[in-house]
């Protein structure tokens, strides 16, 4: 088994004047080449949890632990185009690249492996707001990928685009997880939950309602299951009632 | 890597974000040149010393005694005008803009001592009428009262009275001698004739300069919504790096918008037969006067960018405050023609201490005292504007 890199142990946060917690005594640990399918209803808690691993929010209790590398680097993929449509993909990707603290010349280079990986040569040049749905949901994920991340946390990166790209991007996923990167991927998508994920973890109002690998998942426990499959799961965990 | 590489970086994107915005790059520098060219027309006539032509004048006498008649035979000999029936046809004449003022002379206009007064006259102004012309108007008006009641006099006096009376054209008691020169403190300091290009363009600088608010909100906004404030920190940005690189931009940008003021004053102006702006300005002077006036307007932009949520609320926010500002300062409409009440106001805004500044730059020969103490204002204003504009900025994680 690859060793853990990242950790949440009993994290538990609450945004300012809400009377609710957003995450109740989360634990999740990451190991290297896992990739971990986070689930949950709108406003369960995904998002939250994504910015307290990214380091943008603190927990008010609990920890989230970098283990055996404090220098760990981990990417966020946020589920917004987070770039400048009115530049072109190469100015964008030149952008990121140029706030990273590495020489030019490893700067050259990972920007030439994140266009291969993304597959983004022949957009270089042309800006964004022009290009499809698809084009910038891989310049989205090429941006993460600059950081050359250790771990990477994608929120949804497949909304919005047609199944070629989607296939290509869970192909990607894959091939970045054979690589050795832990990978946390929030998705409201089952099937490619299914298709991806090692371990699933479910939130529902910011406690986990399950968690485990998928195949032990779906057999279910004593009270529970077997699962024909990972809806069916989710939806005994999460229930029926439909959400803010 | 440090916050000052990450702000030049920002620096760099900006630009190139600014490159590709056509309608910002209008507001900055199409807006405020158009401006600029039609003030320094349209108060060619009022912003300077040179004589106001006496407006088309059009008399109406209800008065029947032969003073008034040859009072206004003689004003029409001289100065030119019109007489007209009745009060009716001279309105006529003023709604048709065949003349642009009418001076009626009242029944009783002489008293029973036979002395003309002149609250027995009326003057009827066009809407057009050029203030400084009507202005003409009745002084003349009055100062030809004046010496009818003198000749008045005189001749009451008796035989020794003539003697006050002009050798040469027996018609005036004490006559002028020609028109008095009028100089503008501008003019007496710089030895040229003023104009209104050359009090057009700090203004229009000035009001241009503070609307890069649009831009700035506008990427500041799209950044923040996008999440890619948030993104920025991740790649370990700091958000004074962020302000810093902004800050940087837009002021570079607003030294781009005075060359583009000064080459329409210089040259385009003339070029379409205005008068041309004179350049020989106290050169540190103006660099301090640019600076300060460009950190508040960055500043305040900041500021407002900081604050609001959606570019819809920043550019009416932004750019109603730019115009409420520039109406206040004396932009819109030029400090000479306010009363004095209204002038006082305008001295207590950010455009109005960059108007002051620059005013003094561009007018005249400016020393500290003068300078400093709006410099020193527009700086401190861009400071709280930073200090306030940092509290929302910093917390770039509250943008996930």
């Amino acid at each position: 088994m690859t060793p853990v890199v990242l950790a949440a142990e009993a994290v538990r946060y609450r945004y300012p004047q809400q009377t609710s917690l957003a995450l109740e005594d989360v634990n999740l640990s990451l190991r290297r080449g896992e990739i971990l399918g986070l689930l949950g209803p709108n406003g369960s808690g995904k998002s939250t949890l994504i910015n307290l691993l990214n380091g943008l929010r603190e927990p008010q209790a609990g920890s989230v632990r970098r283990i055996g590398n404090p220098h760990l680097r981990v990417a966020w993929v946020p589920q917004e185009y987070a770039y400048y449509p009115q530049l072109t993909c190469r100015e964008n990707l030149h952008f990121f690249a140029s706030l990273l603290a590495v020489s030019p010349q490893e700067r050259a280079t990972r920007m030439d492996q994140v266009v291969k990986a993304c597959v983004l040569d022949e957009f270089l040049d042309k800006q964004l707001r022009h290009c499809s749905g698809g084009v910038r949901r891989r310049v989205n994920i090429a941006i993460g990928l600059l950081q050359a991340p250790d771990v990477l946390l994608l929120d949804e990166p497949t909304v919005g685009v047609d199944p070629q790209t989607r296939v290509f991007l869970l192909e990607q996923v894959r091939q970045l997880a054979r690589q050795g990167a832990a990978i946390v991927y929030a998705t409201h998508y089952m099937d490619e939950a299914m298709a991806v994920c090692n371990d699933i973890l479910i939130l529902d109002h910011g406690r986990v309602v399950a968690s485990g690998d998928l195949a032990t998942l779906l057999k279910g426990t004593a009270g529970a299951g077997p699962f024909a499959n990972l809806e069916a799961l989710f939806m005994h965990y999460t229930r029926r009632l439909l959400r803010d | 890597m440090g916050a000052l590489n990450q702000a030049i970086v920002i620096f760099g994107k900006e630009w190139r974000l600014l490159l590709r915005n056509p309608h910002g790059l209008a507001v900055l520098f199409l807006m405020p040149g158009i401006f600029l060219l039609v003030m320094s027309f349209a108060l060619k006539n009022t912003l300077t010393s040179e004589d106001i032509a006496l407006p088309q004048t059009g008399w109406v006498i209800e008065e029947q005694s032969p003073l008034a008649a040859n009072w206004s035979n003689d004003w029409i000999e001289r100065k030119g005008g019109v007489r007209f029936a009745s009060r009716k046809s001279l309105l006529d004449a003023l709604r048709a803009r065949q003349v642009q003022a009418g001076v009626i002379v009242q029944d009783h206009w002489v008293d029973a001592k036979g002395t003309p007064r002149i609250e027995r006259i009326e003057l009827w102004l066009s809407n057009r009428i050029q203030p400084a012309s009507a202005g003409r108007l009745r002084a003349e008006v009055t100062a030809s009262m004046l010496q009818l009641q003198l000749k008045g006099r005189v001749a009451a006096a008796g035989p020794f009275g003539s003697m006050l009376l002009d050798d040469a054209s027996r018609a005036d008691v004490f006559a002028a001698l020609g028109p008095m020169t009028i100089r503008y403190l501008y003019e007496i300091e710089s030895g040229r004739k003023m104009t209104a290009v050359q009090q057009s363009v700090p203004a229009w600088l000035i009001f241009g300069m503070y609307f890069v608010v649009i831009p700035l909100t506008g990427v500041l906004i799209q950044e923040r919504n996008d999440g890619t404030l948030a993104r920025l920190s991740t790649f370990g940005v700091s958000p004074f790096a962020i302000l810093g690189g902004k800050l940087l931009a837009f002021m570079a940008l607003n030294w781009v918008q005075l060359l583009l003021m000064l080459w329409v004053g210089r040259w385009l102006v003339p070029l379409l037969g205005g008068d041309a702006l004179y350049l020989d300005l106290q050169f540190t002077w103006f660099l301090l006067m640019v600076f300060a006036t460009s950190a508040s307007a960055v500043g305040l932009a900041l500021l407002i960018g900081a604050y609001t949520r959606s570019f819809d609320h920043a550019a009416a926010l932004g750019g109603g405050a730019n115009v409420v500002l520039a109406a206040l300062a004396g932009i819109m409409v030029p400090r000479p023609l306010m009363p004095a009440a209204m002038q006082t106001v305008s001295e207590w805004s950010p455009m109005g201490w960059a108007l002051d500044g620059m005013q003094a730059v561009f007018l005249g020969a400016p020393d500290a005292s003068q300078i400093v103490p709006k410099a020193a204002l527009l700086l401190l204003f861009a400071c709280a504007c930073l200090l306030i504009a940092w509290h929302p900025i910093r917390h770039l994680d509250r943008f996930a």
